[in-house]
């Protein structure tokens, strides 16, 4: 996940897809893509306007890049949806800002935990195992797994 | 689910009085992806009532999949009516398929290929008529993807985690499995497997109780049995598990179909085979730390060795 959007060339459209804060993260690309007359499209991200974005997102067609600026907290909720429509890693750019964390899938409920990026054990909210939190990641979760702690 | 069989049928796993990790696959002799034994019923049972109770742990597909899973129907079904036509058939008509399953008095109408003739998914409604778990991995950008899969008897590892995982990120837990390259070698075996060309394997680990479905969400519940081995019950309690692993080319979609059948037996019953025993002992006795380890005997080793150091003793005062 980088913190500098880089403009990749040669594709057929260009999506971005951001909050406020996105806006002055994505300029330099934009105004290129802009510049060179590119076929692009802003998908201003609000509370109104996230529930439409994967039938948006689905819409679109092969060759479209796509350009992701959220806070941490929210990316991976993104990138799981975009993942599942299928944007592969060399067609999209996600880039996070504000507080880090990792999220922690329990191995007994499969919920997803938020947790500081530090943490190595924490109790699942919802089913209150203790969790181990392991180096095993899974792309498609956005997580890593939580095993039942030893201790 | 204890070994009810002739104890000659018992996939045992070792060849040699040291086990260490490989690539241990062998060409099928006869390539057939499933096998009906004598607990078809009870594990039938046990199946069914895990698919219906815990679907999202037991099965799970990225939508990608379909296509693959219809060629794993036409190919399971192709095994079960030539290795057991007394047990299972097919009539079709083009593309309109009737498949009987005679042992469960059992009777399915669907359209090949057509997704909305069957009441769930190609790969979930074949997967109740067999033993085996199946996995399908999707071939793409020269890595192999877990596109989907039915699960009931895992050793230990979370479906639901690992879907839509890459081939090494999968086994990214064992220990020594990337250090050793062993992750890469294997990697490159599958990618090279060709279709009509099966291939196959054991893998095997011990485990404390007789359950079947030993999956990772359930580990509160079996895992905790491993405290309770001591040599006196380690011969009841405690089980070998016997994977049969094959693995069949899908040509359609470059894909690979890897069926799990598990086996357990107790090591009551492993200990009366004379040569087993002798062998067994030697291999837990110089098994290194990594593999104790992740293959969760640490708790119980000694109590196992104990056990068997005991069965070797009465042999030879016998």
């Amino acid at each position: 996940m980088s913190m500098d959007a880089v403009f990749i060339e040669g594709k057929r459209k260009y999506i971005f897809c951001s909050d406020e804060h996105g806006l002055r993260v994505l300029s330099s690309v934009f105004e290129h893509v802009r510049k060179e007359k590119l076929a692009y499209e802003w998908y201003h991200l609000s509370t109104k306007t996230r529930p439409f974005l994967e039938d948006f997102l689905r819409k679109q067609k092969m060759g479209t890049f796509l350009y992701v600026v959220l806070p941490y907290s929210e990316l991976h909720i993104v990138q799981t949806m975009t993942a599942r429509i299928g944007f592969s890693s060399d067609e999209s750019q996600f880039i996070g800002y504000g507080e880090k964390w990792i999220s922690v899938f329990c191995c007994r409920c499969h919920e997803l935990n938020r947790a500081e990026e530090q943490l190595t054990e924490l109790t699942c909210i919802q089913c209150e195992l203790k969790l181990e939190v392991s180096d095993h990641y899974s792309e498609l979760h956005h997580a890593f797994l939580g095993y039942p702690a030893t201790s | 689910m204890k070994w009810t069989g002739n104890l000659a049928h018992f996939p045992y796993p070792f060849k040699h009085s040291t086990y260490r990790y490989s690539n241990n696959s062998i060409p099928m002799k006869q390539p057939l992806s499933i096998e009906v034994t004598p607990s078809y019923n009870n594990e039938m049972l046990l199946k069914r009532k895990l698919l219906s109770d815990h679907p999202e742990r037991c099965y799970q597909s990225l939508p990608h999949s379909i296509t693959g899973q219809w060629e794993i129907v036409e190919l399971v079904i192709d095994h079960l009516v030539s290795q057991y036509p007394k047990d299972f058939s097919v009539e079709k008509e083009n593309t309109s398929w009737i498949f009987f399953n005679k042992i469960l008095d059992e009777k399915v109408e669907f359209i090949f290929g057509d997704e909305n003739s069957l009441s769930c998914e190609p790969l979930f409604f074949i997967s109740q008529h067999v033993q085996e778990d199946l996995i399908y991995m999707r071939q793409r950008d020269d890595n192999l993807y877990l596109d989907a899969g039915q699960l009931c008897f895992p050793a230990n590892w979370s479906l639901a985690f690992n879907i839509g995982m890459k081939f090494k990120n999968i086994h990214h837990p064992i220990p020594g499995f990337k250090e050793e390259g062993l992750d890469q070698r294997i990697l490159q075996f599958l990618m090279r497997l060709e279709a009509g060309t099966p291939w196959e394997r054991l893998n095997w680990s011990l485990m404390a109780g007789d359950r079947l479905d030993t999956s990772l969400e359930t580990f509160d519940q079996w895992g905790k049995l491993r405290k309770h081995v001591t040599s006196d019950n380690a011969g009841e309690l405690v089980h070998i598990r016997v994977e049969v692993q094959k693995l069949f080319r899908l040509p359609r979609t470059n894909s690979i179909l890897f069926s799990i059948h598990t086996h357990l037996l107790s090591l009551e019953q492993l200990s009366t085979n004379r040569e087993w025993l002798q062998q067994f002992y030697e291999i837990m006795s110089e098994l290194p730390a990594h593999i104790v380890e992740y293959k969760g005997i640490s708790a119980y080793k000694k109590a196992v060795l104990e056990y068997l150091e005991g069965q070797l003793q009465q042999l030879k005062t016998l």
